[in-house]
């Protein structure tokens, strides 16, 4: 069965290398976390932990669950959950002034 | 290795892609994961909604967090995803002791996050005083962590059961193999999950003022 998913996986080697740099990105996350505590970055504390995450959320779907590797049937529906529930709780925490309060 | 055997032969008698191209279990499977975003997503925002509404009594979980100890619990379940990808691995090269070795290994990571979650709510109960009913904040704190940890219980079963099979037959078949690939799916989602509550509920939470 010669689907994409057998011809592009990554070796282990990669695995491990994709595993240290998410261990990176976490301490990352981690040191940021305790700057802000001392120094208060403000906003920018905020955005910074928010794209650290979504980083490391992106390079284990599309790495460690293959997800770039797969059909793109499979990267619709995956994605397409992600982004409906994203939309959902922005609108509903908006309305309810949760996000506006968090960002103030 | 004759139940192998009958099982391959099943799977080409009843082959399993229909017209997507893609395997019926594992398309509900990811189909399953998609769902499950608007679970946690209920969860995340049920958190963010209370987490710093003041004017309940009791300790609020973002006063009393451990960032030291839970960044390492976050570190093991990062892991237990590399581990997992392994035994992923290891199974399409038909390395039968890789496979079993990295699966007991990611459900031992899976179990010591477990630990770890089980120890800080003691220490949140026993030391803090903080509850499931103290304030809405410690309600949703708890439902929120306790359903992710649900979740990795329930995957450290699925990882056992896995390696109890692979042990018992001498390996996994091709459509153990893809289940295999299900749990492995369903265990790096659980991980995702963690990454966003790690971020969102443990780094960006801020006490009520």
């Amino acid at each position: 069965m010669s689907t994409p998913e057998h011809i592009h996986h990554p070796s282990p080697a990669q695995y491990w290398k994709i595993a240290v740099v998410l261990a990176v990105l976490t301490a990352v996350e981690v040191a940021i976390y305790y700057i802000h505590r001392d120094f208060d970055l403000g906003h920018f504390n905020t955005v910074l932990l928010l794209l650290l995450a979504a980083l490391k959320f992106v390079i284990v779907i599309g790495w460690y669950m293959h997800l770039r590797f797969e059909r793109s049937t499979l990267s619709r529906f995956f994605t397409g959950g992600f982004i409906l529930a994203s939309a959902l709780y922005t609108i509903v925490l908006t309305a309810l002034g949760v996000i506006a309060i968090r960002g103030g | 290795m004759t139940e192998l055997t009958h099982e391959a032969s099943l799977e080409h008698a009843h082959p399993e892609h229909e017209g997507t191209g893609v395997e019926n279990r594992k398309l509900g499977m990811w189909l399953f994961l998609s769902s499950e975003f608007l679970f946690f997503g209920a969860l995340i925002s049920n958190y963010l909604l209370y987490s710093n509404r003041a004017g309940f009594p009791g300790v609020y979980p973002s006063e009393i967090y451990d960032i030291p100890f839970t960044s390492v619990s976050s570190f093991v379940l990062l892991m237990s995803s590399l581990t997992m990808v392994l035994a992923h691995n290891a199974q399409t090269r038909q390395d039968v002791n890789g496979t079993r070795t990295w699966l007991f290994a990611t459900a031992a990571l899976g179990s010591i996050f477990l630990g770890g979650q089980v120890f800080e709510f003691t220490e949140f109960i026993v030391n803090f005083d903080m509850k499931l009913s103290t304030n809405p904040a410690a309600s949703a704190f708890y439902v929120l962590t306790g359903f992710h940890g649900t979740h990795v219980a329930i995957g450290v079963i699925m990882l056992l059961s896995l390696w109890g099979i692979s042990r018992r037959r001498g390996g996994l078949s091709d459509r153990q193999g893809l289940n295999l690939e299900l749990v492995g799916l369903y265990w790096h989602f659980v991980d995702i999950i963690w990454i966003v509550i790690f971020t969102v509920v443990y780094l960006l939470s801020v006490p009520p003022v």
